[in-house]
Formats: structure tokens, sequence, C-alpha cells
């Protein structure tokens, strides 16, 4: 993962001044990182679409409280994540969810440092969704925001309130516990 | 015999021109990272998701006055 250079994800401009191209801009730059974040972490499209949406209408309405503390993609993360918890929380509280313990997996015979091989990328993204459905919610959104190399470690350790020696150790332990699940969806 | 050997020799083809077809389609990934990475490069976003957005976030804000429409009122 790329560590950024100091001070390159600050604003140029102060948010109140950005104008409806900039924010097209924005949304360019951003949106695909943002609704596959949405898509995986919420594992259906319609509701993904619709939380992206939201993300940016906050995010178009919130402009002027930008500081530039933290790089705009980071920003979006915060809104998007919290977002999709939010949802998630409420669907938790209306549905009786399977709650796959990790540990189970963490033991699992696993070939973690084997690759991952895929014979057939046709379905893939059904199996992708598949292993990450079987995750908890902390291991799914650790290795969805550190597959994002515009993301730091540090910045990943902000966004889930780690860390970064910690995320890199539940990191190790997620992409074990992904590698077994995979690898049975096969 | 002859049809034995042509039997085999065709077989043999089948089993080469298989393994060829599935060194081209696997794929290796490094990491769960790598593979999402792959994933998501191969995830389009839905178009409508602008058009949605741009109806959510209304017209373009007009261009500010020009400095002698505010002096003459215009």
């Amino acid at each position: 993962m790329r560590e950024p250079t100091a001070g390159c994800e600050a604003l140029t401009a102060p948010p109140a001044e950005l104008a409806s191209t900039e924010f097209s801009s924005l949304y360019a730059e951003n949106s695909r990182a943002i609704y596959y974040l949405a898509l995986r972490y919420l594992s259906d499209p319609q509701k993904a679409e619709d939380a992206t949406h939201d993300v940016f209408l906050k995010a178009f309405r919130k402009l002027d409280q930008f500081r530039g503390e933290a790089s705009l993609r980071t920003w979006l993360y915060r809104i998007a994540i919290n977002h999709c918890q939010n949802l998630r929380q409420g669907w938790h509280d209306r549905h009786v969810f399977s709650n796959v313990d990790d540990a189970v997996w963490e033991n699992a015979v696993a070939r973690t440092d084997s690759p991952l091989r895929v014979l057939e990328t046709k379905e893939l993204g059904q199996r992708i969704q598949k292993a990450l459905d079987g995750l908890s919610d902390e291991y799914r959104l650790l290795l969805l925001l550190v597959a994002d190399e515009e993301l730091s470690y540090e910045q990943v350790g902000v966004l889930v309130g780690q860390s970064p020696d910690a995320v890199r150790g539940k990191l190790h332990r997620a992409r074990k516990v992904f590698a077994a699940l995979f690898e049975k969806t096969a | 015999m002859k049809h034995q050997s042509k039997l085999s020799a065709e077989q043999h083809q089948q089993h080469a021109a298989e393994q060829q077809t599935q060194s081209k389609s696997a794929r290796e990934f490094a990491s769960a990272e790598e593979l999402l990475r792959y994933d998501a490069a191969h995830t389009p976003v839905p178009p409508d998701i602008a058009r949605r957005l741009q109806k959510s976030v209304g017209p373009a804000k007009p261009p500010p006055r020009s400095w002698w429409r505010n002096l003459f009122g215009w």
C-alpha cells in the first residue's frame, strides 16, 4: 500500500469555493471506490446504488464543513462507512443474522501464503461476495479499505478506529479467514 | 492398431487444448487485497447514480452578478 507524501492530499482551495464542476470531479475520481465499498459491504447492488447516491449528496451538502484535515477520499469513506453501518445496524435489528465466528476460520486449514488461484473469472464477483459475506463486519470493512491503494495503513486505522499496528495484525487474520472462505466457494 | 493410435492422438490433442484453455483463464492473486482490486476494477459504477445525483443536487449556481449590475441595481 502506498504511503502518501506529506500534504499531498490537502485541498488547494477552501470547500466553499468549490464549483459544481469540481464536485463533478470529486464524483468522477471517487465514485468507483465508494460504490465498490458499498456494494461489497452491503452485499446488494440496489442498496449500494442508493447508498452511493446518499453519500455523495451528503458530501455535496457538507462540503463547506470540510476543513482539509484529511484527504477527500478519507472524508468520503468516513461518510460512506457511517452510512453503510447505520443501514446494516437497521437490518440487524430487524432480522436474525447468522453471526460468523471469525476465530473458527482463523484456525482453518487455509494456505494463506499461497496465491489465490482463480480458474474462471466469470463468476468471480459472486464468489468474492460470498466470501466477504462470511466475514465479520470488522474484517470485511478492513479488507475493503486496505484494498484501496490510495489509503495508507494510518488512514485505514483512523477510519476503523485502530492503530496502524492493530490494522496490520487484524489484516493478517482477515486475509486468512477470507482465503479459507474463498476456497470454499469454488 | 491404427484406430487406437488415432483415438489416443485425438485424446492427447484434446487434453493439451483443455490444459491450454485452463492456463489462459486461470489467474493468481497474491493476496485478498489484490483480488479485491481486480474485482473493483471490473465493477462498473451504475450510470444512474450520477443522473440521480444531478437531480438531487439541483441546477448549477448562476454566475455571480457583474459589479456594474450591482452598482446600477440591474
